[in-house]
């Protein structure tokens, strides 16, 4: 593990080392080094996160938030009457007295109004009771949070750009001696020069280009305070670059691209696209693997410690299964499937910010520098990926016997097969995984099994498809049997994975804990559990006109 | 296996063979994971001690696990004699086997509590989650012998006011009637007995900033009773004639039911301030922040109870509480507290709480240190430096436990006040199991990964047997 962090660091140290490539006039400024949540980052990626916190998204009205946020500081009075303020909770919105129909609101509406107070008293209330909190709650918490981080940033106390001589503590814009206050006025003057004429559209170049010299000029002067924690600017750049790249939305495409095809070599007959297929799904996979990679090369340390990495790493170990089963099987509705669930999975990664988490965030201490810890969380994950294919198999052989079971037995048998190799490879994965953990609880908390939800869980869910195999072997159930167990079994992943942090939040894996989503997880696994019985139904109906005639 | 003639062994294959079902295994398998599917439920719900008392640690989950082993042994029988394509299957079900030998054994005679000690102090007692009820009696109210030590499990067979836990006493009995599970506990202070009991105070410090409310009950009559409220400590007894270099206020009840109060100040050697007040009065004790002290209730004759509000579900705040009758009084006793009964001629301290494993030799705890992440108060890192006295300083950090007399101590967590570390706690082990554990696990991941070198020969086998039907 060492030594590989070691070769990327390596490589993309001599990548982005010295200018970024890709970056533009005017862009200086998003990788200007802050100070923020327990470590350096560059504005750019300071900026998005504010902008989240608050807004719920990272771009308001199509306008950067590294824009955003730095108007914020300057002018906060030009944003009292705009709405930033994001409120979701309906239970929230109705003891605040504002409309439900609404998500956003100005802050005059939020923290003038006299309930907000008062509901803040209640919170920590609540909080003293140390019970834990429901959604209504945690909403509240959120919103705290939001005035907050609102206050902080206009003030200027929020942003930290200079690096301290003693201690670890940077100075924030507010605190800025006078030497500095007067570099930092340059570059917000040229920052303002620059949104007039990008406003006015003329002169954008120049005043670009000032803006660039400025931050720069800034930069090298925060930089003289002390520079031996002045993070280097490969790092900030390929935080930079990974921001405004998006590795994994372009994997997703290249996956749907490759999946298009494959249906079309499928469906047409079309051999020919096979090659590009190929190709599409290798990009696919390399920006996977290299967005995988920048995430290593920033935080230094392999990104499997929330929802989101996790997600990324499952799908991207649902490619190379289903990849090597394609090479072993020669059958192509393997990689069909195993396209179809990564590119979902990616796509949910992208459009769940609020539930999944993007954020580059340090570990907490249980966490760091623990090589079990790594191993055997990849281990487990990696064996989801393994029972996700099955699940996309699953849903693929649903349609087959939708579509008729006799006329297309040779496929059905393919793709049980398929299930059966995926369910094996899962199993061979997760064993080993839970008693890795169990190795990692031993050794850091001297228990080797305590019984804690998230190992239990993943238990449950091998003892899930143990059970199937077994069964299977017994013939107790037999290739509708398969296919119907992959999808239904694959809940029990899910619990483990999502619905543990999510649903139950209990147990030692707090540290993964979140909120959210639940209503969509669960529309999901109950709209797979009426398709299974939808089909199981249609199939005992057609085999009984079967007998009949 | 024995070498018995070929009638016997078929014999015992024909008894074995119900019981080497794969349906079983199948039965088997499905209900340990509807089982601990609960256990999670319930920890979620209420706490792990809830799920462990509840699902894991009862006789349904061992019978499943035995169910699970005489499965495993009868499939493992009926195989036999072994062949070269068994090996797999074999060495995963013997390695489950080892595996749950290891945990009972971890069970049965290991050890898993934590500790707690204070930066600066030491500590020689592990707590474990077993409860105990212990008894100390006295005759002359000086020298108490223990007359009774017992584990209880409230929590599983809770006593009632029907069928109560009894402890003989002298001439009559101390009587356990209820248990609560959770409980918000307040101090409650009422009158006491004359003579048996110390007095006690309810006081107010007040200023524009400050409004303290608090109660200071002598444990004995004639003790001193402190409250220490950070800049100033407040004492209930008598005066020293000299001040100790602290800012102190000293309330020295009086015969007529007054009370006299005397002042010292850090830098001054003398009493500053001297007076008698009663209840209801209040004065100025003049340190540097002005404040007003007033005496809310003075009871010559007090003792403390627990005011207790009962609530559905553990938070950090709850505790559990046994309800006593003993001469027809009640008294509630919380976790890991005592309560002291008094008959005519004798004493009894009644103490209900976790056990306490005396190591047999103190750790000192030199020193902590939490490390941050830069520029926030989010812990990045911890460790301790302890001292054992045959081995002289050691660090425990969250990766690397300290090893010591066939014990491990990790580093569990630490506590906090005003931001600042004031204590480390250590979860500490003794794992007889583990050798077995480790073992099992090894031979169990080799057969996983020979099931797949094997590919599936055996369900070949299987499918030749049974003839399609129309799937």
């Amino acid at each position: 593990m060492k030594n590989l962090l070691f070769v990327v660091a390596i490589v993309f140290g001599t990548l982005f080392q010295g200018v970024n490539v890709f970056a533009k006039p005017g862009d200086a400024l998003k990788s200007l080094p802050v100070q923020d949540g327990g470590r350096v980052k560059p504005y750019d990626s300071f900026a998005r996160e504010m902008l989240e916190i608050v807004y719920g998204k990272s771009t308001y009205e199509k306008r950067d938030a590294t824009e955003i946020v730095m108007t914020w500081m300057l002018s906060p009075q030009a944003w009292q009457d705009k709405k930033i303020f994001e409120v979701r909770n309906h239970q929230l919105l109705q003891a605040l007295n504002l409309p439900m129909d609404q998500r956003y609101f100005t802050g005059e509406q939020i923290f003038v109004n006299e309930h907000f107070n008062l509901l803040r008293q209640e919170l920590q209330a609540k909080r003293e009771s140390k019970e834990k909190l429901n959604p209504y709650f945690q909403a509240l918490q959120r919103l705290e949070n939001q005035f907050f981080v609102f206050q902080e940033v206009a003030s200027g106390r929020m942003l930290k750009v200079v690096p301290p001589k003693e201690g670890n503590a940077w100075i924030s814009v507010a605190d800025l001696d006078s030497q500095y206050q007067e570099k930092f006025m340059g570059l917000t003057k040229s920052f303002i020069a620059y949104l007039g004429a990008m406003a006015k559209n003329e002169g954008v170049e120049e005043t670009a280009q000032n803006l660039d010299k400025s931050v720069l000029d800034f930069k090298e002067a925060a930089k003289a305070n002390n520079p031996s924690v002045y993070v280097p600017d490969a790092k900030i750049n390929a935080e930079v670059l990974y921001n405004s790249f998006h590795p994994f939305r372009w994997a997703y495409i290249f996956y749907f691209t490759a999946m298009t095809l494959l249906l079309l070599v499928w469906t047409l007959n079309k051999e020919v696209l096979m090659k590009p297929m190929w190709l599409f799904l290798l990009a696919g996979f390399i920006l996977h693997t290299f967005g995988f990679s920048l995430r290593v090369f920033i935080m230094e340390r392999a990104p499997v410690s929330n929802m989101y990495e996790t997600v990324i790493w499952v799908s991207w170990g649902v490619i190379l299964f289903s990849a090597i089963l394609q090479f072993i099987n020669k059958f192509r509705l393997i990689l069909v499937a195993g396209t179809m669930v990564s590119a979902f999975a990616l796509v949910i990664a992208d459009f769940a910010p609020a539930v999944l988490d993007p954020s580059l965030q340090p570990l907490e201490p249980v966490l760091r520098s623990n090589y079990w810890l790594t191993i055997h969380v990849m281990t487990i994950t990696i064996s989801y990926a393994a029972f996700f294919l099955a699940f996309g198999l699953g849903d693929i052989g649903l349609v087959y016997y939708l579509r008729g079971e006799n006329e297309n037995q040779e496929k059905i048998k393919a793709i049980v097969n398929g299930i059966y190799r995926a369910m094996q490879i899962g199993v061979a994965f997760l064993a080993p995984g839970i008693i890795l953990g169990g190795i990692w609880a031993d050794y850091s908390w001297g228990r080797f099994w305590g019984w804690d939800p998230k190992e239990t869980w993943a238990l449950i869910a091998l003892l899930g498809y143990l059970a199937v195999l077994h069964a299977r072997y017994a013939g107790m159930i037999k290739h509708f049997g398969m296919v119907v167990t992959a999808i239904v079994s694959f809940s029990l992943v899910i619990m483990a994975w999502y619905g543990v942090n999510f649903v139950l939040g209990a147990g030692l894996h707090s540290y993964g804990f979140g909120a959210g989503g639940l209503e969509y997880v669960s529309a999901f696994i109950a709209a797979h559990m009426l398709f299974v019985i939808y089909v199981a139904i249609v199939r005992s109906g057609r085999k009984k006109v079967a007998v009949r005639s | 296996m024995d070498k018995a003639p070929g009638s016997k062994k078929s014999l015992l294959k024909k008894l074995n063979k119900p019981l080497a079902s794969v349906k079983i295994a199948v039965f088997v398998i499905l209900s340990i994971a509807v089982v601990t599917a609960v256990g999670t439920i319930i920890e979620a719900k209420y706490d792990s001690y809830a799920a462990k008392k509840l699902v894991y640690d009862t006789w349904f989950m061992f019978s499943i696990f035995g169910l699970l082993v005489l499965n495993l042994v009868a499939v493992m029988v009926d195989r036999w004699p072994w062949k070269r394509r068994h090996a797999a299957f074999v060495l995963a079900h013997i390695g489950i086997i080892i595996l749950l030998a290891g945990g009972v054994l971890t069970m049965k005679f290991g050890l898993d509590g934590s500790m707690r000690v204070g930066i600066g102090e030491d500590n020689s007692f592990v707590q474990s989650s077993e409860t105990d009820l212990v008894v100390y009696t006295s005759f002359d109210g000086d020298r108490y012998s223990k007359t009774l030590e017992q584990e209880v499990d409230f929590f599983k067979n809770p006593p009632t006011e029907k069928q109560p836990f009894i402890i003989p006493a002298y001439n009559s009995e101390i009587k356990i009637v209820d248990y609560k599970k959770y409980v918000l506990p307040s101090r409650k202070v009422t009158a006491g007995e004359e003579g048996k009991t110390g007095a006690g105070l309810r006081f107010q410090i007040q200023n524009p900033n400050v409004n303290v409310i608090e109660w200071i009950v002598q444990k004995k009559p004639n003790t001193l009773a402190t409250h220490n409220f950070g800049p100033a400590q407040i004492h209930l007894g008598s005066a020293p004639e000299k001040g100790r270099g602290a800012n102190e206020i000293f309330i020295t009840p009086q015969k007529d039911s007054s009370l006299q109060y005397v002042v010292f100040q850090k830098d001054h050697e003398k009493p500053v301030k001297k007076g008698v007040m009663k209840e209801g009065d209040s004065f100025d004790p003049g340190f540097k922040m002005a404040m007003q002290f007033r005496v809310l209730r003075y009871l010559p004759y007090a003792t403390e109870d627990w005011d207790l509000q009962m609530a559905e579900k553990p938070t950090p705040l709850t505790t559990s509480a046994v309800k006593i009758i003993f001469e027809g009084k009640e008294h509630w006793v919380l976790l890991n507290d005592m309560v002291k009964l008094f008959q005519k001629n004798a004493v009894y301290l009644l103490t209900y709480g976790n056990r306490r494993i005396d190591l047999g030799f103190p750790i000192k705890l030199k020193n902590f240190e939490v490390t941050r992440y830069q520029g926030t108060m989010r812990a990045m890192a911890y460790e301790s430096v302890v001292d054992i006295k045959d081995l002289g300083e050691r660090k425990i950090s969250m990766n690397e436990p300290l090893k010591y007399n066939g014990l491990t101590f990790y580093q569990a967590s630490f506590q906090e006040e005003m931001g600042k570390p004031v204590a480390s706690i250590f979860s500490v082990n003794h794992d007889p199991g583990r050798f077995w554990k480790y073992l099992g696990s090894l031979v169990m991941t080799l057969g996983i990964i020979l099931l797949m070198w094997f590919k599936h020969l055996d369900f070949k086998l299987a499918r030749n047997k049974t003839p399609k039907n129309g799937e």
